[in-house]
């Protein structure tokens, strides 16, 4: 027998090694790599939210998850989902594939959900610190520099001239927008952090003298509560009424019998500026101090036309409050419509509900006639535009117009109820940051000029951007010093800033993220299909009219989810696994919730990274980390 | 996302597969809709490469390279023994390129078909002879350059219809699939095989080393024809009932050809004229699908 | 039990006892018969296999490739074009050691068509590593048949069983065919030496380096040489089952003989008449019949006849150039002997043409007259030019 035979063997081209002793990854050139990106929401929100993050937890049905990531960035997700004016959406890049991401409507229903389920938030928070801050001003920018505070390590006293805290969160809005339960909801919070609030405590220039012995420094931030006068003849005479005022007094007679979601007007409630004056039971008797002379009952007996002067929010909150309490409104603005700084959709729900809008009139002189009150109005043209987009408006020659109403209302901007409130010119020991100013000098309290006292817009979202500024600027200025405080807030931008992270102050995972801020172009819309966004339910407008009832409805999970899924997660892995979907080379591994490169067999296609929907891989040179 | 695309892979990392090579995404999708109980008959193709040199294999089932021309008459053989041996839970699977299909391996094809074999057929197209080089097959779309049809020889013949010609065999199942459409992908493959008789699967595997794309574009590309009806997705069943799976939006297949080099050469003329093509095929197949033009 | 059957039959015949689970066909003639027997057998349940009915002859070996593979034993038949399709597949088969078997009825390659027998069709497949056993009669038919498979299934190489066409797959003889009882005892189940197999995932035949491509082909070599060995012993096994031995070549008369005749195939029987009534007259004559082709018996050719005189071939095929295929491997076989024996090729029958008793003898008397050969191949039989 033959050798062959003699072995019983045959050998023939039969395979049984597996290839992965082929190091291909040798042919690599190029290296894909998981790197998490900035969305233009998050960069977009003056708080910083990871709004990505809070969409992609809620899409999961990871609603305490996602509400915690809010909290993170922002202590009032129950406010903010209702009164943000949302630029995250404007800057959302689902708008240029159908339409932007509903990010406000799902705040709010994670602020709902938390209050239902009563969630129990936990933190990453810094070891106590022995330095302690005192807050003037119980507004947003207040608490959230003193939330943050807190999350930092210092503790906080906060102190509010007013009977409740929450600043025009409590007396400025109305309750149709911001129901008093809802921003209890958030206020609770503070408590529970041990931040101590001490409301009915006005401030003046003697506190600084005495906190200097108690406190390390004093955050400034008691916001813009004083009207400013229309500047016209017979204003006084007429007896014109400050918006302000007048939105505080409705906000102040829900005190009488304890709030509630319903605004209930009791007859003769009111009450002065000077609110620190107001118990709770004194509220309808001390109402008749109401600058304007409205007069007794006034309230209940709002009929007749109102003119409200103004074009912002706070002219929009009046005139629709004017409806509510059974009257009429027009809001006399100077330029257009689309010029107004009020939102858009309040202006739009404002007409919906009867306002009436005169566009283009200035008022010239007001005088009185028996009950009325003669307004003429110089009538406007458009004569050109200014670099904000709005019309630069000029007399039209001496053409006027006149309105005859029963009270005027002014709605024309404010200021700080205090010269010395007005922050601290520029100096060697004062530094001007994006939306707060810090002033401190040697041995002495360093005082922080926050919220509407420093910020050029006048918002929730940019007071609790303030907070945070203030907050991570101090901790930098008490720990490392003034040249600390700049690179500390570089460090901790969101994308191009100025929004900040506090979770990335905190050595939190966002920390990782790169600051490039994922344009449309970067998404791989093949991935997504069209979807309706969700539409907010409302009251009908018969049923608005009738109340100070919240207009919003909720939301249900199944829908909030829906809305969820719409989000790109632009720049933030989401566990889609496009990329190990795609892997030629089978050389994407997961490991739980993680994903990881076999560097030993990636070839570097890059399809992974060109299939991620949500461009949080890059493609580069190089062998850094996978 | 993607829950019903199993974790279990078939296909070993360390393949010689180009980078983003579309044939092995192909592979690796299929592969996870049969399962373990397969065996696979591989006629010459990029394929026969990749599987792996001696004494490496590729693949977690088992493989049989075969003559180029033979997928589907090696199809019938092992399945014939199969059944002798009483194993009738196995797939029998040809996995041929497009020369193994379209050209070489056509007859044997057909003539497996028209025994109505039960095996599985899938022809994965990356639209020329890629292994040896880029040469034109009758699977080359109008229009494209290959090593054989240089310059201004580029191929002036329509791409064969497969598919069609499958379709005449009165096939129990005929389908297309792209790589870009996984879950189509899978779940095309998976009715497949629980179908008896001939089925086949004829999947768009583009080819970044053929086409002249960058390796990243590979599946993108593969999308885009179908997102431009150069390469729709739908299935017969017995020959007689299309349903068309995917109804694209309508890109211009300018699109898809301005990615890719092998068609660098084309005048906005030659896009109308392909364009007019593509039109009048989507156009035949939606009335063969009984939907409105 | 002997039946008068066409040699055909006897394949069929052989195939059923062997027990063959997957067949393939495209028909061709003369090959017809074979495999519209075995679709009867297969119909009636006979023979217990897969017919398949392919499309073509290369489809036929490739299927046959697939099922072996599998783990099964497989037989198939075909003859001259269908062979010649088949070609590339032949060397798949034997390269990938698959035991397979097919019956080749020696058929005219065309142009023009010719359906009648020639030898060049199966000897230009000589290359391909397959095992090649000529048969004379309907007997050796069926029992090289029933052979083939156990000698290919022992070395892992495929057998082709040559039969001339017509004279031998149409002509009806007296053939003795085993009982199943008998042929299992021969033949036992197939019992591979590798397979596919799910349960142990492999490939097969993928592309194979310079580093192992030799070593594999090498292997190939030896278990042909090997072949030769274990026909003999196992139609030593064979013979005390059936009581008949063919063995890799037959010889006659050739101890004292000046002149052999070799031959194959059905001319061998034409040859046993001529070189009978030659003995008869005195003349100092030998037959040498060779069965076994590939591996090529060298030898023991060497030793059978290495001290005749002279040695005539006669070829029913031609290699173009080159004379006829027997004779340039015997003369390759014997050329280091010293002394050797003349070898005369002649070129005879192709086409079916009849190569009759006094062909033969012409053939003889040439060789006889002749001191050295007058060519490569000498062609008989030729018409005077018109």
């Amino acid at each position: 027998m033959s050798e062959a035979a003699m072995q019983n063997r045959l050998f023939i081209p039969r395979s049984c090694l597996t290839t992965e002793g082929n190091k291909t990854g040798s042919w690599r050139f190029l290296r894909p790599r998981y790197e998490d990106k900035t969305a233009p929401c998050a960069a977009g929100c003056p708080a910083g939210e990871d709004i990505p993050k809070i969409e992609m937890l809620t899409a999961q049905g990871f609603f305490k998850e996602a509400w915690e990531t809010i909290l993170q960035e922002n202590p009032f997700p129950a406010v903010c989902g209702r009164v943000c004016f949302h630029p995250c959406e404007g800057s959302c890049n689902r708008g240029e594939y159908d339409d932007s991401v509903a990010v406000h409507t799902l705040e709010r229903f994670l602020s709902d959900t938390a209050a239902r389920y009563d969630f129990r938030p936990s933190f990453a928070r810094l070891p106590s610190r022995k330095e302690r801050i005192s807050v003037v001003g119980a507004g947003p920018a207040g608490l959230a520099a003193a939330w943050f505070l807190t999350l930092l390590g210092y503790s906080c006293d906060v102190f509010e001239a007013s009977p409740e805290a929450g600043g025009v969160l409590r007396w400025g809005i109305p309750a149709y927008r911001l129901p008093a339960d809802a921003l209890r909801q958030d206020l609770r919070r503070f408590e529970r952090e041990g931040i101590r609030i001490f409301t009915r405590r006005p401030m003046d220039r003697q506190f600084f003298a005495e906190a200097a012995g108690r406190y390390q420094a004093v955050i400034l931030a008691c916001g813009h509560g004083r009207g400013q006068s229309l500047s016209i003849p017979g204003e006084m005479e007429v007896g014109v009424i400050e918006g302000l005022d007048f939105l505080r007094m409705i906000r102040a007679s829900e005190m009488a019998v304890g709030g509630g979601t319903e605004a209930v007007i009791v007859n003769g409630a009111g009450c002065g500026r000077s609110m620190d004056t107001l118990g709770e039971g004194e509220a309808a008797a001390e109402g008749s101090e109401f600058p304007g002379k409205i007069g007794e009952g006034a309230l209940s007996s709002f009929d007749g036309l109102t003119a409200v002067i103004g074009g912002g929010n706070t002219a929009v909150d009046v005139a629709r409050s004017v409806i509510r309490l059974g009257g009429k409104a027009v809001i006399c603005y100077r330029r257009r419509r689309q010029d107004m700084p009020a939102f858009a959709d309040e202006v739009r729900m404002a007409l919906e509900e009867g306002v009436a809008l005169e566009e283009l009139v200035s008022p010239a002189t007001a005088g009185r006639d028996g009950e009325e009150i003669v307004l003429s109005l110089r009538q406007m043209i458009v004569a050109g535009m200014e670099g904000s987009g709005r019309a630069r408006v000029i007399p039209d020659g001496d053409k006027m117009k006149e309105v005859r109403v029963r009270r005027v209302i002014r709605a024309t901007g404010a200021g700080p109820e205090e010269s010395w409130m007005l922050p601290a010119v520029e100096g060697t020991k004062v530094l001007a940051l994006s939306h707060c100013r810090l002033v401190s000098g040697e041995g002495k309290l360093v005082v922080v000029y926050a919220g509407d006292l420093a910020n050029a817009t006048k918002s929730v979202a940019h007071a609790i951007a303030s907070g945070k500024e203030a907050a991570i600027a101090l901790n930098a200025l008490l720990r490392e010093g003034s040249e600390a405080v700049i690179p500390r807030l570089q460090a901790c931008a969101v994308g191009d800033g100025p929004a900040l992270s506090m979770e990335v102050c905190l050595g939190g995972e966002r920390r990782l993220r790169s600051r490039h801020i994922v344009s449309y172009t970067e998404i791989n819309t093949d991935h997504f299909g069209f979807a309706p966004r969700i539409t907010q339910p409302r009251l009908l407008v018969e049923e608005r009219v009738r109340s100070f009832a919240e207009i919003d409805l909720k939301i249900s999970a199944g829908l909030a989810m829906k809305e969820a899924e719409r989000c790109f997660n632009c720049g933030l892995c989401n566990g889609c696994d496009k990329c190990w979907l795609y892997c030629p080379d089978v050389a994407v591994i997961r490991e739980g919730e993680a994903r990881r490169i076999h560097y030993d067999y990636c070839k570097g296609c890059g399809i992974c990274v060109v299939e991620c929907p949500r461009n949080a891989m890059s493609l580069g040179e190089g062998e850094g980390e996978g | 996302m993607d829950a019903e695309i199993t974790e279990r892979e078939y296909m070993h990392s360390g393949h010689v597969g180009c980078p983003g090579c579309g044939a092995t995404i192909a592979m690796r999708f299929f592969l996870k809709a049969m399962g373990e109980k397969t065996v696979l008959v591989l006629p010459a193709c990029c394929w026969s490469i990749i599987a792996g040199s001696y004494p490496q294999s590729t693949l977690k089932i088992p493989v049989i390279h075969a003559a180029f021309e033979t997928g589907g008459a090696t199809a019938s053989g092992v399945r014939a023994a199969l059944d002798m041996l009483g194993d009738t839970e196995t797939t029998v699977v040809t996995w041929a390129g497009d020369g193994g299909t379209f050209d070489i391996g056509f007859q044997s094809l057909s003539g497996a078909v028209e025994r109505n074999e039960d095996f599985l057929y899938v022809c994965y197209d990356n639209e020329a002879y890629m292994n040896t080089g880029i040469q034109r097959s009758s699977s080359t779309p109008y229009g494209a350059w290959t090593t054989t049809t240089p310059g201004r020889e580029w191929k002036k013949m329509r791409k064969k219809n497969i598919v069609e010609a499958l379709v005449a065999h009165r096939i129990p199942y005929a389908a297309t699939a792209s790589i870009a459409f996984p879950e189509d992908l899978l779940r095309k493959a998976e009715k497949a095989k629980g179908i008896k008789g001939s089925r086949f699967l004829h999947i768009y595997a583009s080819c970044p080393t053929g086409w002249r794309i960058p390796s990243e574009m590979s599946v993108k590309i593969a999308r885009m024809a179908v997102q431009t009806n150069i390469f729709p997705l739908y299935e017969v069943e017995d020959g007689l009932r299309y349903t068309i799976n995917h109804k694209p939006r309508g890109y211009l297949v300018r699109e898809y050809f301005r990615h890719q080099g092998r068609f660098q050469h084309l005048t906005d003329r030659d896009l109308d004229e392909i364009q007019k093509m593509v039109n009048e095929d989507w156009e035949l197949l939606l009335r063969k699908a009984g939907e409105r033009v | 039990m002997r039946r008068v059957i066409e040699g055909s039959h006897a394949v069929a015949e052989a195939v059923r006892l062997a027990r063959v689970q997957v067949t393939s066909a495209y028909p061709i003639t003369p090959q017809t018969h074979i495999v519209e027997i075995l679709s009867e057998y297969c119909e009636k349940g006979a023979l217990k296999a897969r017919f398949l009915r392919m499309e073509s002859e290369h489809s036929c070996l490739a299927a046959l490739i697939g099922a072996q593979l599998m783990g099964v034993r497989t037989f198939t038949a075909t003859s001259s074009q269908g062979l010649a399709y088949m070609h590339e597949l032949l060397h798949w088969a034997a390269g990938a050691r698959l035991p397979i078997v097919m019956a080749e009825v020696n058929r005219a390659l065309a142009p023009g068509w010719n359906i009648w027998t020639d030898q060049t069709d199966s000897l230009s497949q000589r290359d391909t590593g397959w095992i090649q056993l000529y048969c004379e009669d309907g007997q050796e038919v069926l029992d090289s048949t029933l052979l083939a498979f156990r000698l290919a299934e022992t070395v892992n190489l495929p057998v082709m069983v040559v039969l001339d066409a017509f004279y031998l797959s149409h002509t009806y003889e007296p053939v003795d065919i085993p009982t199943e009882e008998e042929a299992d005892r021969f033949l036992p189940p197939y019992a591979p030496r590798f397979r596919m197999d799910t349960a142990e995932p492999c490939s097969f035949g993928a592309l194979v380096p310079p580093g192992d491509y030799m070593e594999m082909r090498h292997d190939m070599a030896l278990a042909m040489e090997d072949a030769l060995m274990q026909l003999v012993e196992i139609e030593g096994e064979f013979t005390r089952i059936f009581g008949r031995r063919h063995g890799p070549i037959e010889a006659i008369d050739c101890n004292d003989a000046e002149i052999i005749l070799v031959t194959s195939g059905t001319i061998t029987s034409t040859a046993r008449l001529v070189v009978r009534t030659l003995r008869e007259r005195g003349e100092k004559i030998g037959l040498l019949k060779i069965r076994l082709f590939r591996p090529f018996p060298a030898a023991i050719l060497r030793e059978t006849i290495g001290r005749a005189k002279k040695v005539a071939v006669i070829d029913r095929n031609c290699s173009f150039g080159a004379g006829g295929i027997f004779a340039q491997e015997l003369r390759a076989a014997l050329c280091n002997l010293d002394p050797r024996p003349l070898i005369y090729g002649y070129i005879a029958g192709l086409g079916g043409r009849d190569v009759t008793p006094e062909v033969i003898e012409e053939i003889y008397r040439r060789t006889q007259s002749t001191d050295r050969p007058e060519a490569e191949g000498v062609w008989i039989g030729l018409r005077e030019a018109l």
